[in-house]
């Protein structure tokens, strides 16, 4: 075997199945996973469309206010019927899937504009962040959880320790917060402040808005992978195969991330698409400290603003994200560990 | 073998530079920001937590959605720094028929975005509008008195009015009273694309992010300095802070004095807000029927302590008419100052000698300082012997309690109004729309604002709010508290800008500030 043989990934698993059979099982996978997606966001959307009806107020009351008493009746019939206000809880959830497949989203009750282009805005800037928060805490968290389990207890392991207990520990609104602050008070520095750079149109700009929302992020994600990928090489750095390949004479390099690092894989790869789902809430609380119009500000606006088309349309999209990230960590497993695909 | 250490390692070295190239450009980034903010061709930047919500200046209810609407359509009438009717796009106005009508004299030469010339056609139009139910707009009930409004001429129209009505010059002030183009009405256009007469046209808007307007080369009131304005959100007022500091942000609007305090090194205006804080009492039931009970509550509590407590001491102590031509004195006609004693008198004489309980609501949601409000309250309370128990409730539960007048005693914060008619008829008049939050009623206080109103002379209608304000603390109708500062932070090198205590108007110098 030469560095760059087969890697040792799922060679303790066993047997090795024809690229035939590999690629049904994988089909299979995806066709049962989307099936029971579909159901699951279906459940959501109804959940959060009740949830919405039970909660006191309407959007005529947030919009209003006291204001409301203002008004004569014959003002508060027009704007109930505008407002969509008394008509049956079944017509209206009708309407809203109708709008939804159809694809148009229904009309912001607020700014009166379609949610399609107010979704269409926010959402590449929320996959952006998620993306870039996902990368920089995969680098944070494997590198140091890798590195620190191969040489416990010295610098590299307590730095990761130390930046682990941070990441965990401290919320990411202080962090946030914190960053925002030292950037401004001592740099004069809050490129996030300025208009929304597209990674198209100015991406040096896009770039620096990103970074600092991502890392802040990144922190409480590379945490949690950090702590995870230790464990893992740990448990797996002692094992024959490991030692048969240092035998062999095999590179340090090659024995780390070949033998040691895929096969320890497994579990980092199930937190990290749990920490991918958790990251779509989390930027509900970095978009606003950070000033970036994405999603999570989208939500927290239509929430305040009971505007129901908005926020059933947002809901059901981090919902269906969340979803699809399971989804994807679930096909991954059966791409990575025939065990799971021959199930 | 080799082929994939190179993309490695150039990866690698790709994810280095740009990690630090993004930390170095924040070593670098002050003097690079400056530079785009100097120039012409970047926007003067306005921010405030809350993003422009609604373009339709009828409906608007969000304070940010006033302060920029108010860039682009223009009022008959509006109120200067000190308060006092100016000229808007009515020169001239006139009362007749025993203040049954009113007759206003319009500006020449004014024309609206879309090139159509402003007369006495659009203020038939916009009126109209105004009052259309289907419209839904709040402020149409300062106009309820209008029967009809009469072109008497391309620049002169009348309002026929169905009683005497001195306020409704206040009412016309307010954006949600803007004149409007007529071709935008019938195209129904106004809720996307605003067409006003003011110093500043629309250019583009991102809901509840930002609105970015132009300067208008047509606008009436001469040449306005800034080419651009953008009034953006930024959610936090921390962030606020920081993006004046990276100037980001030319001027910020702010509410939270301990923020405000953190740009020390920047010019912070600070205006009395056009609000106030009080303690609602509902009268009909309960120990708050009791007027003695009622007065024993504003002798017992301490407001400058109260203002101390919640807003650091920013803010001042005010009568039930807080600013304006009619303000009336802060002093309570019942209890000059706080008097436990005398809270405690006015309870024997309730029959109440060992006190009472009460319960008061409050939502932070809707003004933070409410639970800051209601425990200093609480505690001087126990002094006398009251006791208060304090209900947070969140927004909408609090507006549906509000609204039925489902509380015995409620922290408010509610809009004022230099015309003191406009701003309690709604609570206190006769068939007053609010009359079930407002709890107390009584004839005497109909007609004294009915009186006012009616009254064509400013001494007699300051004869008669000062009547009104001491029948209302001398009722103890409720305890007014305070009102607070407003601060627009103006980022170095703008000149020209002052800061205005009005609803409409507060952003109205923008039309003559510069940036050098």
């Amino acid at each position: 075997m030469t560095d760059d043989g087969p890697a040792g990934a799922v060679a303790p698993a066993g047997r090795r199945l024809s690229g035939e059979g590999r690629a049904r099982g994988l089909l299979f996978e995806v066709a049962r996973r989307l099936a029971s997606m579909v159901l699951t966001i279906f459940g959501v959307s109804i959940i959060v469309f009740l949830v919405l009806r039970l909660l006191p107020g309407n959007a005529l009351t947030s919009a209003l206010g006291v204001s409301e008493g203002l008004l004569t009746h014959a003002q508060l019939v027009a704007l109930d019927h505008y407002y969509g206000i008394g008509e049956p809880v079944i017509q209206q959830y009708g309407s809203w899937l109708h709008a939804i497949l159809t694809g148009n989203l229904g009309v912001s009750l607020q700014s009166r504009t379609s949610v399609a282009s107010l979704v269409g805005t926010a959402l590449p800037v929320t996959f952006e962040l998620a993306i870039a928060a996902m990368l920089l805490g995969l680098l944070i968290g494997v590198l140091f959880g890798v590195f620190g389990a191969l040489r416990p207890g010295r610098a590299v392991d307590v730095t990761g320790q130390g930046v682990s207990v941070i990441g965990l520990g401290v919320p990411s609104f202080v962090i946030g917060t914190g960053l925002v602050t030292l950037l401004a008070s001592v740099f004069q520095y809050f490129p996030s402040s300025e208009t929304f750079a597209s990674l198209t149109s100015d991406p040096w700009l896009n770039i620096q808005q990103i970074f600092f929302p991502a890392l802040t992020l990144s922190l409480g994600i590379g945490a949690a992978i950090m702590r995870t990928t230790r464990a893992s090489v740990l448990e797996v750095v002692g094992q024959n195969y490991v030692r048969t390949a240092r035998g062999k004479g095999l590179s340090r390099h090659s024995v780390t991330w070949k033998h040691i690092f895929l096969n320890a894989f497994i579990p980092v790869l199930t937190m990290s698409g749990i920490q991918l789902g958790y990251l779509l809430g989390g930027t509900v609380i970095v978009e606003q400290i950070f000033v970036l119009p994405g999603l999570g500000r989208l939500l927290v606006e239509s929430i305040n603003g009971r505007d129901f088309p908005v926020v059933q349309s947002v809901t059901t999209i981090f919902a269906a994200g969340f979803v699809v990230v399971n989804m994807v960590v679930d096909v991954l497993y059966a791409a990575i560990d025939p065990r799971i695909r021959n199930r | 073998m080799r082929y994939t250490k190179v993309i490695r390692n150039v990866v690698v070295l790709a994810a280095s530079v740009g990690l630090a190239g993004a930390l170095c450009s924040s070593v670098g980034a002050a003097p690079r920001v400056q530079a785009i903010h100097s120039s012409s061709a970047s926007p003067f930047v306005v921010a405030s937590t809350s993003g422009v919500q609604k373009l339709d200046p009828d409906v608007v209810t969000n304070f940010v959605d006033f302060q920029a609407l108010g860039l682009i359509y223009d009022q008959l009438v509006r109120y200067n720094k000190q308060l006092q009717f100016v000229p808007d796009l009515a020169t001239s106005w006139a009362f007749s028929n025993g203040n049954r009508a009113i007759t206003f004299q319009l500006r020449k030469n004014v024309t609206f975005d879309d090139g159509t010339s402003f007369t006495s056609a659009n203020v038939v139009a916009s009126i109209d509008r105004v009052l259309a139910p289907k419209t839904g707009d709040a402020s149409a009930s300062y106009i309820s008195s209008v029967k009809t409004v009469v072109a008497k001429g391309p620049y002169s129209v009348e309002f026929v009015l169905s009683h005497p009505d001195s306020s409704i010059l206040s009412g016309l002030t307010s954006v949600n009273l803007s004149m409007l183009s007529t071709k935008a009405i019938a195209a129904g256009t106004l809720a996307t694309t605003p067409d006003g007469t003011g110093p500043y046209m629309f250019a583009s808007w991102s809901p509840n992010n930002y609105l970015i307007l132009t300067a208008n080369p047509h606008y009436w009131g001469g040449k306005v300095k800034l080419a651009s304005v953008k009034i953006e959100a930024i959610p936090t007022e921390q962030s606020i802070a920081s993006a004046i500091e990276a100037n980001t942000v030319q001027l910020g609007l702010l509410t939270e004095p301990e923020v405000a305090k953190t740009l020390s090194s920047y010019t912070v205006q600070n205006v009395l807000d056009l609000s106030y804080r009080a303690l609602m009492l509902q009268d009909k039931t309960g120990p708050l029927a009791n007027v003695n009970n009622r007065r024993a509550l504003e002798c017992a509590i301490n407001r400058k302590q109260i203002v101390a407590d919640s807003v650091f001491g920013q803010g001042q102590v005010v009568g039930p008419i807080p600013m304006g031509p009619f303000a009336s004195n802060p002093v309570s006609a019942v209890c000059p100052n706080t008097n436990v004693a005398a809270a405690k008198r006015y309870l024997k004489a309730a029959g109440d000698p060992s006190g009472f309980t009460f319960t008061a609501i409050t939502s932070v949601a809707i003004d933070p300082t409410s639970s800051a409000q209601a425990i200093a309250a609480q505690s001087e309370l126990a002094q006398a012997g009251i006791k208060m128990n304090i209900e947070n409730l969140a927004t909408d539960a609090y507006i549906q309690d509000w609204l039925k007048g489902d509380f015995q005693a409620c922290f408010a914060w509610n809009g004022a109004n230099p015309d003191p008619y406009t701003m309690y008829g709604r609570y206190f008049g006769q068939g007053a729309n609010l009359g079930v939050p407002a709890g107390y009623s009584s004839p005497a206080l109909q007609k004294l604002l009915l009186q006012g109103d009616e009254s064509s002379s400013a001494s007699a209608q300051q004869k008669y709010y000062s009547e009104l304000s001491a029948n209302l603390t001398g009722n103890a109708v409720w305890v007014w508290l305070f009102t607070s500062y407003d601060y627009a932070v103006v980022g170095h090198g703008v000149n020209g800008f002052s800061f205005f205590p009005s609803l409409t108007d507060s952003l109205q110098t923008l039309s003559s500030t510069s940036v050098s």
